[in-house]
């Protein structure tokens, strides 16, 4: 394979396979590596995915992987008070992460990229301070791969990131340690809504999700946060499987057909994703909604435009970070304000005990909060002045300066 | 098991990941301070050298595969 004008994309997940349909699109020839030989599996996800967000309009979602859709989300207070969010037409999927992956990888494939599959990073190659290429281990066998561009989509524990200083290892607080069981035999009572399930004593620090997936199935997981101590993620789970009367509604019946385990960034987007001849996508970039978790949906969306930019930066010859930077510059236009909002709104619920919780809830149940209208907020924000409770007033104060009421 | 003297801040303790256990997520390897936890294609391994058994890997586990052993 010749190396000119070509792009090393480490990881064939949707970040990694995003990445490189956009760098294909543009004239550039691709190589699409990963550590593992069966791209999709293990599934590490609750595997939601949005369809009508900002940028979301442009990815193609595989239909044989879409299992249900969806058309918001039921929330359960700590005291199992529920909040609905649920738009009229569908606004998300769930899908098979196995069948997604798998044929976002076949069609990256089909585009003209390479691939080599079962193929260890090892380290970066430099020459003059500039990343040319990865050395591997592949075949039993240590290679060299050269490139005009390095692109890290390697996930959460990205070894692109570590090797070019992007990013050291992360503190607990800032990632979420995740559990899940995709079940069958379930009897959700809301098929087309994500159920997602608040509280200190069901998940600190995180949330329980039960996502709908078609035919009785459905994924059921935790994340809860690194620095949680009390119990395991898995212990988390169990103990509300058995207990929770959520749980007895729903999943009595459910057996569990499958188990997942996963890790997840928090803290938002890493400060910076661009150096000479190298970038992040994907979890790796921390490319992570900081309360729900989800990542698919930047990872395609981003990774489009990282392709994109490598390729013309290809072109260019010129695959400095500062012209590399062009791609920070896109997606934070696109994504920016909703990771500084979203980060901010994760450090309130974080900060808020469950009584204080159950009080919102209280107020918000029955709300339509869909289309929040001026005159909607302030009638909210009005009904919690009125009870007069002043963790609740000093929350609404604080979700007010986020214009969320 | 090797000297302790290999590392500075070494100590008496040692990560130790269950196999059977680990669903290779990689969380422990994320928040990993001295990069001591590898992944290979399919599992993860502990590099002893680097380890100082601080434990941090054990607290994020969703499976609680990892404990601290003496070394």
């Amino acid at each position: 394979m010749s190396n000119e004008n070509r792009v090393i994309v480490v990881g064939a997940g949707p970040a990694g396979s995003s990445t490189a349909m956009g760098a294909l699109r543009a004239g550039a020839a691709v190589t699409i590596i990963d550590r593992k030989t069966n791209v999709g599996i293990p599934v590490q996800c609750g595997e939601a995915i949005g369809k009508t967000g900002p940028g979301l309009a442009e990815i193609n979602v595989p239909d044989e992987s879409i299992r249900a859709s969806v058309r918001g989300f039921r929330v359960y207070s700590p005291g199992q008070i529920t909040v609905d969010y649920a738009e009229k037409e569908p606004s998300g999927y769930i899908v098979d992460r196995r069948v997604f992956d798998k044929e976002l990888f076949a069609r990256a494939t089909e585009a003209g990229a390479d691939s080599l599959l079962g193929a260890r990073v090892l380290d970066i190659t430099r020459s003059n301070g500039v990343v040319t290429g990865v050395i591997v281990r592949h075949d039993g066998r240590r290679n060299t791969l050269k490139a005009k561009v390095v692109i890290g989509a390697d996930g959460v524990n990205s070894q692109i990131a570590r090797l070019t200083g992007l990013r050291k290892s992360y503190k607990p607080a800032d990632i979420d340690s995740c559990f899940a069981y995709e079940m069958a035999n379930s009897e959700l009572e809301v098929t087309d809504l994500m159920e997602f399930l608040l509280g200190n004593e069901v998940s600190p620090r995180g949330y329980i999700w039960i996502f709908p997936k078609g035919n009785g199935r459905a994924n059921v997981g935790i994340g809860i946060g690194g620095t949680v101590k009390t119990k395991t993620a898995k212990e988390y789970l169990d103990h509300f499987l058995k207990h929770h009367d959520v749980a007895k509604r729903q999943l009595s019946q459910a057996k569990v057909i499958e188990t997942r385990v996963g890790a997840l960034p928090v803290c938002g987007p890493n400060k910076k994703n661009v150096v000479d001849g190298a970038l992040l996508v994907g979890d790796s970039a921390g490319h992570v909604h900081p309360i729900t978790g989800g990542g698919m949906g930047y990872a395609m969306v981003c990774g489009n435009i990282a392709g994109r930019v490598a390729a013309e930066c290809i072109m260019k010859e010129q695959v400095s970070a500062k012209h590399l930077q062009k791609y920070e510059d896109e997606w934070r236009k696109i994504y920016g304000s909703e990771f500084e909002q979203s980060l901010k709104l994760r450090e309130l619920i974080l900060k808020t005990d469950d009584a204080t919780l159950d009080k919102l809830a209280g107020i918000v149940t029955g709300e339509s909060i869909v289309r929040m209208t001026a005159g909607k907020k302030v009638k909210i924000f009005m009904k919690a002045m009125a009870t007069g409770d002043k963790h609740l007033i000093a929350l609404m104060n604080e979700l007010r300066k986020l214009r969320m009421v | 098991m090797p000297p302790t003297t290999t590392t500075k801040k070494s100590t008496k303790k040692l990560a130790d990941i269950d196999g059977e256990l680990c669903g290779v997520c990689q969380a422990c390897a994320t928040v990993c301070p001295v990069n001591a936890i590898e992944v290979t294609e399919s599992y993860l391994i502990v590099i002893p050298e680097k380890c100082t058994g601080c434990g941090v890997c054990v607290t994020v586990c969703p499976v609680g595969a990892i404990t601290l052993i003496e070394r």
